[in-house]
């Protein structure tokens, strides 16, 4: 039961110091995040919804906080390509694209997004309507069409409370996050709770380890690292040094006891995971070199089908209860226990897709008369990659992955894909 | 195609080793061809397991270019000279 009805759209911390981010190597204080959102907000055009595909995260969560402080909402692709977007924009005409850079290859109307680092200092923190729909996160579905995943201002702040609850990050953490903001991961940890928990967030989107470690050590502790099993891997690998961590965070795919133990040792913090899904959110954490189970973070619960095995997750900060697409076994009302997952969906270093998806997408490319991807049985030593099988006489592998690649995120993109005239039975 | 030099030759076989290509040989890559997006077609997930290679192989750590990585990995000759530059093995 929701009973404020508005919800502020910063909360500030009880420290006099205020920082919300280190932009372009600065500090911003909460005062001129605000001051920067209002200023953006003024300018946006009139329309209901604003495609939100600012590459940096600074001016990411300017945007998303400026389009909800003018009542519209952030669309938010499951990739950043053309023809996705393009899918989005004719279900929701009444949309424009506000970016931190001008797009060439994209005929919708586009709002170059422009911060100044002075303006009037303004104290006042704008009331966000709870049942507002803040974000429409897509997810790319079996039936061709973008998936929409709507959430409500209410049910992200609930998200970042239930993060806090579970976590108890301590007063003020500095967050260095290796996921882009634009998934509900890197939405959640890196820009919902600078904005209503009070942690802080460094700008940049770190790559390689040394960049991992330098901007861990740009920020003052006590840190927080966000990041994927695949980062995870490749820091435990570099033999670097690490600062002093109070703890890291890992999602989007299953992270092995060992790496979770070289990890901890590495970095001397302990390493926790999250369990989510773009439909839910974030809904579980566990701690690896503890337990498998997983811990329900609190005002979720779970339910399971009788006849089909299928659990879902239910909450009253959720439009709708949620079918979880892996197979889980529940061990009592507030753990489980993952079991695998089910056939038709593959996770590629984090990044997820539905195989039916992918050859329905294969098989729409012109002169492919038949076309499959197959996901190898996949090992710890190295990165499974898709293989496709192919029949496209008039067509060659090269125009066929070039086709493909329009379509697809390259770590979709089969290694090889085969061709032929016939294939053996 | 342009002429691989011996280093080229060498960083193309470490691309293929790293990321376990098949059905290419190191003289097929075109040094000039671009690695992401077209050509060999490598995304971020490779460019991770390729730092880790050039660490391990010339002794130094990769760094993000900007933004992204674009101009280090635009093509095998962009990465060779910064490896050329950069190693201290």
């Amino acid at each position: 039961m929701i009973s404020k009805t508005t919800l502020p759209l910063l909360r500030l911390p009880p420290t006099e110091t205020s920082i919300i981010a280190w932009w372009q190597g600065q500090p911003i204080s909460h005062e001129i995040f605000l001051a920067q959102v209002q200023q953006v907000a003024t300018e946006l055009p009139a329309h209901r919804y604003a495609f939100n595909l600012c590459e940096d995260r600074y001016l990411f969560m300017v945007a998303f906080a400026a389009i909800l402080w003018r009542e519209q909402t952030n669309l938010l692709p499951a990739y950043r390509l053309s023809t996705e977007i393009q899918k989005i924009a004719a279900d929701y005409p009444d949309s424009y694209c506000l970016t931190d850079h001008p797009i060439t290859d994209l005929p919708l109307p586009q709002h170059l997004i422009a911060v100044s680092g002075t303006g009037t200092l303004d104290r006042t923190i704008p009331e966000i309507a709870t049942a507002q729909t803040a974000v429409i996160v897509f997810t790319s579905g079996s039936t061709g069409r973008p998936c929409p995943h709507p959430k409500t201002w209410h049910s992200l702040v609930t998200g970042a409370r239930l993060a806090q609850q579970r976590f108890q990050f301590p007063q003020p953490t500095s967050i260095v996050a290796t996921v882009p903001p634009q998934h509900m991961y890197g939405l959640e940890t890196s820009i919902l709770l600078p904005l209503v928990m009070g942690l802080r967030i460094h700008n940049s989107r770190p790559f390689f380890p040394q960049d991992i470690s330098q901007t861990l050590m740009a920020v003052p502790p006590p840190r927080l690292l966000i990041t994927t099993p695949i980062h995870l891997k490749a820091c435990v690998q570099s033999n670097l040094s690490w600062p002093a961590l109070t703890m890291i965070i890992s999602a989007t795919a299953p992270l092995s006891r060992s790496l979770a133990a070289q990890a901890e040792t590495i970095f001397s913090a302990p390493v926790w995971e999250i369990y989510g899904c773009t439909e839910a959110g974030s809904l579980a954490s566990r701690h690896p070199l503890e337990s498998d189970q997983w811990q329900l973070y609190d005002d979720f619960w779970l339910s399971q089908d009788e006849t089909n095995g299928c659990c879902y997750v239910h909450g009253d900060h959720l439009f709708e209860s949620v079918r979880l697409q892996d197979v889980i076994a529940i061990d009592d009302d507030r753990h489980f226990r993952l079991l695998g997952r089910q056939h038709d969906l593959i996770n590629i270093a984090g990044k997820r897709a539905s195989l039916s998806d992918l050859n329905r997408q294969l098989n729409e490319i012109a002169g492919v008369a038949d076309g499959i991807f197959i996901m190898p049985a996949e090992n710890e030593e190295q990165i499974t990659r898709l293989i496709a099988l192919v029949v496209a006489p008039a067509r060659d592998e090269a125009t066929i992955l070039a086709e493909l690649a329009q379509r697809l995120d390259p770590a979709f993109l089969p290694r090889p894909l085969y061709k032929g005239i016939t294939f053996a039975a | 195609m342009t002429t691989a030099s011996p280093l080229e030759l060498e960083v193309a076989q470490l691309i293929i080793d790293a990321v376990h290509l098949e059905d290419i040989n190191a003289e097929e890559i075109d040094p000039e061809a671009p690695l992401f997006r077209e050509g060999l077609r490598l995304d971020s997930i490779d460019a991770l397991e390729i730092a880790l290679a050039i660490s391990r192989r010339y002794g130094f750590q990769l760094r993000a270019d900007g933004k992204d990585n674009v101009s280090i990995f635009a093509s095998l000759r962009s990465l060779s000279q910064h490896i050329e530059k950069n190693r201290v093995k």
